[in-house]
């Protein structure tokens, strides 16, 4: 007579290979171990957004992508594949201290809301790129573009950018912007607190980069061709690079006089 | 004595409401006269004559009788004695009276207090007519305080002076109130040091308002050179040329040579020669020097003794200079832009006590296989080996932000080697380097407060940190510890590098701030996010994470006390790494730098752990060591002493009287290495002889302004040197009304309202009035 109820062998083994199973299961997290494989992970990549309105927010579709494309191709800067866009009024907005904004003949007026979550977008360091897609032939974009700044950002006009500026030799050497079009031969910007909070591009750099599902350019660059056109892909990787370093170029103006004045510790 | 008599109401009804009941009892009276003509004249009987009369009568003390009630009038009765108007005497009790001059080059020098002395002796005719005329004379003494006088003025005339300062100003402002008729000042007159404290006792002089007689002390002739004023900085930068100036004045050793020498700590360091010119005037020195390393220090400008000097105190000054690092400069190095990069560089940048060089890497291997050799790059081969190899010493801080060192393993030993010898270095993790575990070397790895000998990857699942208990007392993260919810109202952090705990955290002094709220390494300890180490001379900070710039740029981004979060952390972070002085683990206090002769100094100590927490029974031993020779020639034996701190990590002892010199205070934790200055505090004070009452003692400007006083206020100016006594008939202010009419001795209020009988008169005349009205019909 059995007295206790014993287990059998076959119950040890099928128990443990159920519990086995069961924490094998489990997920990891639960268990405090990391749910990523230390020797396969994404790279850290930034975005580039483009700012949703209503109207013709989107005049150079795919701009954007080409943008982050030729920026991952020439630079170590790691850029996210697919564009994202965002509106004034998103909590998004703030997930990137870096905002595109196009536009041709005109840009509505932000609500108020829109306006104070840009002006704090600036306030904080972002930095915003207006794309002129008319190419400076209608004035309705930047006229529209600093009504707002006049209303987000009192007390600033948007002023030319010199061009011994940091922006224009981040990563290339670019002796004038240029995008689909010449039309001014300057960049126009704010710039307060040692950088650039808002940069105006006349030139339609959208316009110059962006290409169509066969990946042919969908815009001609006016009047200098393939030439005109890669002088504006540097300028656009140069902005990017003015976006993540600001004027770290500027520093190396100082090395010499840096080390020269330093001792040995 | 007199006895003066006098109505005054007791209460005072709001205006309105007196007003008002003056106002009604005045229309009541009117009724009541107006009725009572008009019966008066109606009326052929005599009785109703009579009873209008009458009822007029009762109404005026019934409303009287309600007017008493209301303002309770009482009669006052004073006794009044006659006032004695007041004559202050003001004594000054500064050094300077103690100098001794003459009135020609061939008499002997008299100190001027000793003139002071003799001018109230002489002067005992004057004050015996002056207690006749009624007036109470009373003495005050003024120097670096104010203070009275009770018993024979005399007693303080026989004090030595020795306080530090003349507050003259000080002293007539606080007679004010007191009002006196008179006030007479004996002095030399060296009550201002520029020309707004002299136009400050002008303009308080005339303020008071009553006239002031002068009694110069000073003579014109005397010997002396002194350090007359300095101008140098209570704090300068290593390395870096500090100017200290100072302005010699002399009298009565024209053409003499002599020469002035800059001495720190006890040591010359520079001397300059000069011939001194005519009496007053001042020869302006300059000392450049570049201070070689960081500390407090005691300057001080010496002057040799000339033959017959008045006094040699004012030969020369000291003074402590802390001496601060230079700007820090720092190498920031990232192995790719991104946000995290912009907003550290942005912060550092923005500091202007940051000297910054950044060392981005732009390109990968690839992008320069691809690179269109046609393009014009502005990237300039960085001299690498220059900053990795020859200069990195010079550098305080080092940063490796995302840095993928193998590319650059061959410095990654002289990296061990900066931080070994002092520099600070600081890991920021990403998807490179701690990622990829390019820290593995053990060289470098054995100094960081992490586990970074193999790769860590990436987690991108947002979190919020938690803070631990030595990153609620550490500097780098305490403000997160006040903040209400901690991290809980801060941004999430998007990206994770899991590492583990140093093997060898206890070595080198590790402490863990922040961790990862869900994840734990082996030992079953949440992750550590931030960490950091002391090993060696160096510090070092592991931060796993490439987030942190999301604590400055966030949609609903709470503000924590008025500084975005991310400012908090990092300037935290500089200071500790760079050993700021907030952020000393052992610190000594001195209450201040400077004391006078006799002064307590206090000297505590503040014991600290390596996570910044109070720390009990933590052994000091601290001395007292001379700095020059005035101390050293003393001959005191010098303190020292052994502390173990109390609960609070604290400790304190009060040192004994010290002679004049200047002194070191050293501290350091028993058993500490001899090299380390972790561990190894020092502080620097003086005790001096009030020198700068001294600095300039020609008594002529004294005399000129007490001269000046006397003149504006209508007092008289005595000069003592000239043999001047108090005059027989002072300057006095007209007595005011008060003064004229006494003083009141004693005051009594008898209520006129009070009690039975007032009651009953208001009753009864208000009850006549309405009993004759309604008998007689006078309505």
């Amino acid at each position: 007579m059995r007295t206790k109820r014993q287990i059998s062998r076959r119950t040890w083994l099928l128990s443990g290979c159920a519990c086995t199973g069961a924490a094998w299961a489990t997920p990891t997290r639960a268990r405090g171990q990391p749910t990523f494989n230390p020797t396969s992970f994404e790279p850290l990549r930034i975005a580039l957004p483009q700012l949703q309105y209503p109207g013709r927010w989107n005049p150079r579709p795919n701009a954007l992508r080409e943008w982050g494309l030729e920026t991952r191709l020439r630079t170590r800067v790691e850029v996210r594949r697919e564009p994202v866009i965002v509106r004034a009024e998103d909590p998004e907005l703030f997930d990137t201290p870096f905002l595109y904004v196009a536009g041709e003949a005109g840009l509505p007026a932000a609500s108020p809301r829109g306006e104070a979550q840009l002006r704090r977008f600036v306030d904080l360091g972002g930095i915003i790129i207006f794309d002129a897609s008319d190419g400076g032939t209608d004035p309705g974009f930047e006229r529209d573009v600093r009504a707002l700044l006049h209303r987000a950002l009192p007390g600033s006009e948007l002023g030319r950018l010199s061009a011994e500026h940091v922006l224009y030799r981040s990563f290339y050497i670019v002796n004038r912007p240029m995008g689909r079009t010449r039309a001014a031969d300057h960049l126009l910007a704010i710039q307060e607190e040692g950088r650039i909070k808002i940069l105006f591009i006349p030139q339609d750099l959208g316009g110059s980069l962006a290409r169509n599902a066969e990946g042919v350019h969908t815009h001609p660059c006016l009047p200098g061709g393939a030439m005109q056109r890669e002088w504006a892909t540097r300028l656009a990787i140069n902005i990017v690079l003015y976006a993540t370093c600001t004027d770290y170029k500027s520093d190396r103006a100082h090395v010499e006089t840096l080390l020269r004045s330093r001792r040995w510790r | 004595m007199t006895e003066q008599w006098s109505l005054v109401a007791g209460h005072l009804p709001h205006p309105l409401l007196a007003a008002l009941l003056v106002a009604v009892a005045v229309a009541a009276m009117a009724e009541a006269g107006w009725n009572a003509r008009r019966k008066h004249r109606s009326s052929v009987r005599t009785e109703e004559r009579w009873a209008a009369g009458a009822a007029f009568g009762f109404r005026v003390i019934g409303v009287l009788a309600v007017l008493a009630a209301a303002f309770e009038p009482s009669l006052r009765v004073e006794s009044v004695v006659p006032t004695r108007q007041a004559v202050v005497v003001l004594l000054d009790t500064s050094a300077s009276m103690q100098v001794a001059d003459a009135t020609d080059a061939q008499a002997s020098p008299v100190p001027r207090i000793a003139r002071a002395r003799l001018t109230w002796q002489q002067s005992r005719e004057a004050l015996r007519r002056w207690a006749g005329a009624g007036l109470d004379v009373s003495i005050r003494s003024f120097s670096d305080a104010i203070s009275a006088h009770s018993g024979d003025p005399s007693q303080m005339l026989a004090a030595q002076p020795d306080g530090g300062a003349s507050n003259l100003a000080e002293a007539l402002a606080e007679l004010v109130e007191a009002s006196p008729a008179a006030v007479v000042i004996i002095s030399d007159g060296l009550v201002a040091r520029s020309d707004a404290e002299r136009e400050q006792v002008r303009s308080t002089a005339q303020a008071l308002g009553v006239p002031i007689t002068t009694v110069a002390t000073g003579a014109p002739h005397l010997v002396d050179v002194s350090v007359a004023k300095l101008r140098c900085g209570e704090f300068a930068f290593v390395e870096n040329v500090v100017a200290f100036e100072l302005d010699v004045e002399s009298h009565g050793l024209a053409g003499t040579r002599t020469v002035v020498e800059l001495r720190r700590d006890g040591e010359v360091v520079a001397q300059k020669s000069i011939t001194l010119e005519q009496d007053g005037t001042l020869q302006t020195l300059r000392f450049e020097r570049a201070p070689d390393r960081v500390g407090q220090f005691v300057y001080e400008f010496r002057i040799p003794e000339a033959a017959g000097e008045t006094t040699t105190t004012n030969n020369r000054q000291a003074f402590v200079v802390n001496v601060l690092r230079d700007k820090v400069r720092a190498l920031h190095v990232a192995g790719r832009p991104n946000w995290d990069v912009r907003a550290l560089r942005t912060l550092l940048q923005r500091d202007p006590n940051v000297e910054l060089l950044s060392y981005y890497i732009l390109r990968d291997w690839e992008d320069i296989d691809r690179e269109d050799r046609t393009a014009k790059l502005s990237l300039i081969a960085f001299p690498t080996d220059e900053l990795f190899r020859e200069e990195l010493g010079s550098f305080d801080l080092l940063v490796l932000h995302n840095f993928d060192a193998v590319r650059y393993g061959a410095y990654l030993d002289n990296i061990a080697t900066y931080v070994r010898n002092g520099g600070a270095l600081v890991v920021i993790g990403g998807d490179l380097g701690l990622a990829t575990g390019e820290y593995a070397a053990r060289p470098l790895a054995s100094l960081l407060p992490l586990d970074t000998r193999r790769p860590t990857g990436l987690d991108r699942s947002p979190f919020r940190p938690q803070i631990t208990d030595a990153g609620r007392r550490h500097p780098i993260t305490a403000w997160l510890a006040r903040t209400p919810k901690g991290w809980g109202q801060l941004p999430e952090l998007d990206s994770f590098n899991f590492t583990g705990y140093a093997p060898l955290e206890e070595d080198m002094r590790a402490a863990t701030l922040l961790v990862h709220p869900d994840l734990r390494t082996s030992d079953g300890r949440l992750a550590p996010l931030l960490a950091v180490a002391e090993p060696g001379k160096g510090r070092t900070m592991v931060l796993a994470t490439g987030a942190t710039w999301r604590l400055g740029f966030a949609h609903d981004l709470a503000l924590v006390s008025g500084s975005r979060p991310y400012d908090l952390l990092w300037l935290g972070a500089v200071r500790w790494l760079l050993r700021d002085g907030s952020s000393e683990r052992l610190v000594l206090d001195l209450d201040r730098t400077s004391y006078r002769p006799g002064d307590p100094v206090h000297l505590g100590a503040r014991a600290l752990s390596a996570s910044y927490e109070a720390e009990p029974d933590a052994e000091i031993e601290w001395e007292i060591r001379p700095l020059d020779d005035t101390a050293r020639e003393s001959g005191d034996p010098m303190p020292r002493g052994r502390w173990t701190t109390d609960a609070m990590g604290r400790a304190q002892s009060t040192l004994g009287p010290l002679s004049n010199g200047a002194y070191e205070a050293l501290a350091q934790r028993v058993g500490a290495p001899a090299d380390s200055g972790e561990d190894r505090v020092r502080r620097v004070f003086l005790i001096e002889s009030p020198t700068r009452e001294l600095a300039t003692i020609d008594a002529d400007p004294g005399t000129e302004l007490l001269a000046e006083l006397a003149a504006y206020t209508s007092g008289h100016a005595l000069a003592a040197a000239n043999g001047d006594t108090l005059p027989l008939r002072l300057a006095l202010r007209p007595a005011d009304a008060n003064e004229r009419r006494g003083r009141i001795e004693a005051r009594r209020d008898q209520p006129l309202w009070d009690g039975w009988t007032a009651l009953i008169v208001l009753i009864s005349a208000l009850a006549g009035d309405w009993l004759l009205r309604r008998r007689y019909g006078l309505t």
